[in-house]
């Protein structure tokens, strides 16, 4: 079989070159913003997923980390009392504002109060084992690289956090925060910091079960008693999806994501179906000619579809390399990008089905192609 | 009445047009293109129409080749009533019977001569290497064994139409049909391409209808038909197929 539509392609590639960067832009584009927005988002579920616990124990409705209310700290022996639950420890997230030694004036600050025991669950997985025993000492707090210049400290400094005075221990990396910045803590220290006297008890209990696959059904099993005043279980997995989501659609931000997808679609189909229309008219006597030789029409648009198909690959290669290398230099420079494999495929299916599209579109010019037009 | 030139098929004739009528409506414009012709092709023959322009010449080819319907009349071809089929059905008649060449060569400037060739093959549901042999022979047979793997871009003009009539030699079509197959020639190369094509009514047993303006072709062709506003002037079979190139008409 002569390979028609490849051979048109490479040899014509000039032709198909606006298409293909139309394509290419348009995946690129559409990843990295994907990238971008699961990394800063992902970011307001890295309590929890950079912890090692499996149930999460908070006020009812809480919508995201950042957003819980103190539950009665008696819960953690109703919890204890689980024969699946093998470790129960509190949290305390709390705002703060933060004067450090430079002048940076006032900023606002996220504490996370945790246990620095060497077996505690939060933070587990994010926070180094010796820096998490630092934290024991009074006073002491660890925080984000990124965030060094915003604090205007480094190691060693102290601070204030709510008039406290605080002193940096450790730096930790991944721990960037949305809308803030994120300091850790002992539990001690955390108490410390807060001057509302009213809130005594934890933001939240995080469990760890002997059996973390059993997550969802402790965490519904946990949630019926209301003795000790209210609260809710959730499994981690659950609630690291609830917090992601609060973000995503109560900011709006998920709407963008979505608007501009369409708007990358619609402008990336636009580019390329004309390029392809542009291709096909410009092949359409040769085209008549086959199929006034009997070359069925059908075979003709497997033509230009195949053709649209190169495209979309092509230019997917080209996004999908020039996106793995964006994405290094953003890693590089601390900026959080994540990529999961449902984003990937989405991106994928939106570049495939522009290409998909604007051959179709190309396709129907192809009706143009009839054979008796040679004959004048 | 006919010179034994050509062998005489006893049954029916190839080609078959009886009372084909065809109109073209512009606005409120109505052009009578061709107006109740009848014409029987016989098989092996070199059929040339000629005749001023726009009296209807590249119409009737479309017609009897199947690209366009008639308004009234009907089209016999190889004993199946074109009128009948359906466009797939047309297509696959096309397919099977027929090969066009047209004025412009309408190569794909990708290809080379030989998968200009080869590619209609692809699609008759001939063998990778049946599609290869035919397109060797009928790129053989129109003297450019030697030029296959170039691209239209790097062959002359006459080369490029000699391409163009082995796409439609390879199909080994019964029905060959060619519109001013040499205008776009110098005389030379005009010259080539005519005598390929009664070649191949000789040695193929095709019938080929070709229409052109051309007076140095008509003492190539077994038969002339003239045309004028839609109908056939004459009919008429010059004395010797292979006399010296002398007294032409015009
Ligand atoms: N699709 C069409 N729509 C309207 N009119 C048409 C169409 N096709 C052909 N005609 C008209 O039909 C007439 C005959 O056209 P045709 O192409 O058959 O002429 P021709 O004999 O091949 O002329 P030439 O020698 O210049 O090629 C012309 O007057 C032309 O304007
Ligand atoms: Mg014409």
């Amino acid at each position: 079989m002569v390979a028609l539509a490849r051979k048109t392609l490479i040899y014509e590639w000039r032709r198909f070159l606006p298409a293909m960067l139309a394509v290419g832009f348009a995946g690129l584009l559409q990843l990295l913003q994907i990238a971008l927005v699961l990394g800063i988002f992902g970011s307001t579920s890295l309590y929890i997923t950079g912890s090692s616990a499996d149930v999460w124990v908070g006020y009812p409705g809480t919508q995201s980390v950042g957003s819980g209310r103190t539950i009665d700290a008696d819960v953690e022996s109703r919890i204890l009392m689980d024969p699946a639950v093998l470790r129960v420890e509190p949290y305390i997230w709390d705002d703060g504002d933060w004067r450090g030694p430079a002048e940076t004036g006032g900023v606002s600050v996220f504490v996370s109060g945790i246990d620095p025991s060497a077996n505690g669950l939060m933070f587990s997985k994010a926070l180094p084992a010796d820096l998490r025993a630092r934290l024991a000492e009074p006073d002491a707090v660890v925080v984000d690289r990124s965030a060094l210049d915003q604090l205007g400290v480094d190691i060693g400094q102290t601070a204030t956090i709510n008039g406290h005075q605080v002193r940096v221990v450790g730096i930790s990396s991944g721990l960037r925060a949305l809308g803030g910045v994120n300091v850790l803590c002992s539990l001690d220290t955390a108490r410390q910091l807060n001057d509302d006297p009213t809130d005594s008890g934890p933001t939240y209990l995080v469990a760890k079960l002997r059996n973390p696959a059993q997550a969802a059904a402790v965490a519904v099993r946990l949630r019926g008693s209301t003795a000790f005043g209210p609260y809710t279980t959730w499994s981690a997995k659950d609630f690291a999806k609830i917090s992601v989501r609060y973000w995503l659609f109560d900011t709006g931000a998920g709407a963008g994501v979505l608007f501009l997808a369409g708007i990358v679609f619609l402008v990336g189909a636009v580019i390329t179906s004309q390029t392809l229309i542009a291709a096909v008219n410009g092949s359409m006597r040769e085209y008549a000619t086959l199929n006034a030789l009997g070359v069925g029409v059908g075979a003709l648009r497997r033509v230009v579809l195949e053709q649209a198909f190169w495209v979309g690959a092509l230019g997917l290669l080209g996004a999908g390399l020039l996106g793995i290398v964006l994405m290094l230099l953003a890693r590089s420079q601390d900026v959080p990008v994540v990529l999961n494999v449902p984003a990937a495929l989405g991106c994928i299916i939106l570049v495939m089905g522009l290409a998909a599209v604007s051959g179709l579109a190309a396709m129907r010019s192809m009706r143009r192609a009839d054979p008796a037009t040679l004959l004048r | 009445m006919h010179p034994a030139a050509t062998t005489e098929h006893a049954g029916t004739p190839a080609l078959l047009a009886e009372g084909i009528s065809k109109a073209f409506i512009s606005g409120q414009q109505r052009t009578q293109v061709l107006d109740n012709l009848s014409l029987s092709l016989d098989a092996g023959e070199l059929t040339l129409i000629s005749g001023p322009s726009g009296c209807g010449k590249s119409t009737l080819l479309a017609i009897l080749s199947g690209l366009q319907k008639v308004d009234s009349g009907h089209v016999r071809a190889l004993g199946s009533e074109l009128g009948q089929l359906d466009m797939r059905a047309l297509e696959r008649f096309r397919l099977q019977h027929t090969g066009f060449v047209f004025q412009g060569f309408n190569l794909f400037p990708a290809l080379s001569a030989f998968e200009q060739v080869e590619l209609p093959l692809n699609h008759m549901g001939l063998s990778r290497n049946e599609a290869r042999r035919r397109a060797q022979q009928s790129l053989e047979e129109v003297g450019l064994a030697h030029r296959m793997r170039l691209r239209p871009s790097e062959l002359s003009g006459g080369e490029k139409q000699r391409v163009a009539i082995a796409r439609a030699l390879a199909k080994e079509p019964e029905l060959l049909f060619a519109d001013e197959p040499t205008s776009a020639l110098d005389a030379a190369n005009g010259q080539m391409i005519i005598d390929i094509l009664h070649r191949i009514a000789r040695t193929h047993g095709t019938t080929v209808l070709c229409v052109s303006h051309d007076p140095r072709l008509v003492v190539h062709a077994d038969r002339v038909l003239a045309m004028e506003d839609g109908r056939i002037l004459s009919d008429r079979r010059p004395p010797a197929p292979t006399a010296p190139d002398q007294g032409i008409p015009s």
